[in-house]
């Protein structure tokens, strides 16, 4: 009984994902389902296409700043918030959560009149400070758990062997932390690379994402090469989550 | 003796109005095992802390061989710790994590694999080198711990409740180890516990903390036959501690609160002189008193028994006299005479007790 209710849960959830995966092989000059024939067409025009191939450098391209720049961000924050008392501190918290309750819409407004205003709309920058602040709260919470479990004693341990405090962060803090430092390098990495909403309002030409090229293919023309970029996008999430969770329990156990 | 280690008026405090260190100083003699024993909160870790350089004294000072250590960082000092919770780096194998201490000190690198098998056959876990922390049981990090502690060669080995986390039987083999392997490398070392049996069995000395304070710095056997304090008598060992005051005007009598006059030994009587003290009469001194037997045992008592706590090679009774809380050990197995709510008489002898003048 829950095993059923459990599955036909996972069903209504996954349908509408998997439902692109056949589409994406179909021979119709359309969206249409069942697909009359199945041929590897679409992926041969995303692969060739200009069109395709440049937002998908720009994702790329952007979602790496944008992770950096998160990264730059949160690493310290982390160490301060979990390692320091200071007066404000919850504050401080609810700051950092800021970009994720605040909705995107509103963000994205924000962006585009300050960014206009540095001349960065349409720019891979303007897109990577824009994504990268937004990535902040998803990977603040990671690094900092991931610090709060972090035994001081190994610390303390790597500097009575005679560690001073740099040999001691690249010796002993760094690599047990890098575990979960890089599943919060991940989940930044996705949430700029599947973030539609703030890069339709500052990408412009210049720094048009894949997300935005969909949304803009998918009111235009109705082009099937969507159901191929969809596809290729849950399988690069799906592999990325497997990568997190193959790092997750080594990095628990280090801790 | 001459010192090796000393601290010297040693207070710590984090909010600047209560001393958590209050004034403490020991000299620790070269190849000493000193213990630090006392309740959780009295000090005794903070003190460890500061000698390895973790935490600063609040003032005071730390010399090692009259060098001051105070502001030495603690990769400047040539110290040695080990954590209760082991502190092993989980990426690195038992080899690696034995050689770091030897890497960080710039040892020389064609010694350090010779180095290492050495102290890892030290502590039993030569065929362990490849295995990762994580793989081996909680004895076995420990052992890591304390090979990492000792590969360098430190003036000083630390140890805070290193046995804390070990079950029983494993935590008195280790302390047989731990003995055994401090005494072949020599080494002066200070040692943490709220455990009173691993302080007695290990320690050269014993010092005892109390909120802050230092209550008494002896051997073991000083500390359980002659506390200098109440807290000492009342923390080491079973106790009787009776409230009373030197009779001036009899040698060798005390007049006790609840149980009246008491004859104790001379010498020490003379010693307190005068004034409140505390008798402390240990639970195994105190004896069964069959009618016209022992005619040596002056002070004696009728004991109401309430409760009988066997411990197999030996009886605690716990019982009141008088209204005053009175408990007594007899070794060996249950007396037929014994049973609870029987009342006995009991006495024990003049210089059974202890006294404690009470400041």
């Amino acid at each position: 009984m829950g095993l059923s209710l459990a599955c036909l849960v996972a069903l209504f959830l996954l349908l509408p994902i998997v439902i692109v995966v056949p589409m994406s092989f179909s021979t119709a000059i359309s969206f249409e389902f069942p697909p009359p024939g199945y041929s590897l067409g679409y992926y041969a025009k995303f692969f060739t296409s200009e069109e395709w191939l440049e937002p998908t450098l720009n994702s790329l391209v952007i979602a790496l700043g944008a992770t950096a720049l998160t990264m730059l961000l949160v690493v310290p924050a982390a160490f301060g918030y979990v390692r320091y008392r200071f007066r404000g501190k919850a504050l401080v918290n609810l700051l950092m959560m800021a970009p994720l309750i605040v909705p995107h819409v509103v963000s994205a407004l924000a962006y585009y009149g300050f960014l206009g205003r540095a001349r960065l709309t349409g720019t891979h920058l303007g897109v990577i400070v824009a994504h990268g602040v937004l990535a902040v709260p998803v990977a603040f919470l990671v690094i900092s758990a991931t610090l709060k479990g972090f035994d001081r004693n190994l610390e303390r341990a790597a500097m009575s062997s005679g560690a001073g405090p740099l040999r001691t962060f690249f010796h002993v803090t760094l690599p047990v932390l890098r575990p979960g430092m890089l599943v919060g390098a991940l989940f930044a990495f996705l949430s700029s690379f599947n973030e539609a909403v703030v890069v339709i309002f500052i990408g412009g030409r210049g720094a048009a994402t894949l997300p935005k090229k969909m949304y803009e293919s998918i009111r235009l023309e109705s082009d099937p090469v969507i159901a191929v970029v969809s596809t290729l996008l849950v399988s690069a999430v799906v592999l990325g989550v497997l990568v997190s969770a193959f790092l997750r329990p080594r990095g628990a156990n280090a801790a | 003796m001459t010192a090796y280690l000393s601290l010297r008026n040693i207070v710590k405090s984090y909010d600047g109005r209560v001393n958590a260190v209050d004034n403490v100083s020991i000299d620790i003699a070269k190849g000493e095992f000193l213990t630090f024993l006392g309740p959780s909160g009295s000090g005794k870790t903070t003190t460890l802390m500061m000698i390895a350089g973790f935490e600063a004294p609040s003032a005071g000072a730390i010399e090692l061989e009259g060098e001051d250590l105070t502001r030495r960082k603690p990769y400047e000092r040539n110290i040695g710790v080990v954590f209760q919770n082991y502190a092993l780096f989980p990426h690195m194998t038992v080899e690696r994590n034995v050689a770091f201490p030897l890497r960080m000190r710039r040892f020389p690198r064609n010694r350090e694999a010779a180095r290492v098998r050495e102290i890892l056959d030290l502590v039993g876990l030569g065929p362990f080198a490849g295995k990762h922390p994580r793989e081996l049981s909680g004895g076995q990090q420990q052992r890591v711990a304390l090979a990492r502690g000792l590969v360098f060669n430190p003036d000083v080995l630390l140890l805070d409740e290193p046995l804390g986390a070990l079950d029983k039987s494993l935590r008195e083999q280790m302390q047989v180890e731990l003995k055994r392997i401090q005494r072949e490398v020599g080494i002066t070392t200070v040692y943490v516990t709220h455990d009173q049996t691993e302080a007695m069995t290990m320690s050269d000395r014993i010092a005892v903390f109390s909120h802050g304070k230092l209550e008494q710095v002896a051997p073991p056997l000083d500390v359980y036959h002659r506390p200098r304090t109440r807290f000492v008598g009342e923390f080491i060992g079973d106790s009787n501690i009776f409230a009373g005051t030197v009779d001036e005007s009899q040698p060798g009598c005390v007049t006790l609160e609840a149980l009246g006059p008491m004859r104790v030994d001379v010498e020490a009587w003379r010693r307190v002189g005068k004034g409140a003290v505390d008798v402390l009469v240990r639970p195994e001194r105190v004896q069964l008193a069959a009618p016209g037997a022992e005619p040596a045992l002056l002070n004696r008592l009728v004991m109401e028994i309430g409760v009988i706590v066997n411990y197999g090679d030996s009886v605690l009774l716990i019982g009141s006299a008088r209204g005053q809380r009175l408990r007594m050990r007899i070794a060996g197995a249950q007396p037929d005479a014994i049973r609870e709510g029987a009342t006995v008489i009991v006495g024990w002898r003049p210089g059974d007790e202890h006294l404690i003048a009470r400041s």
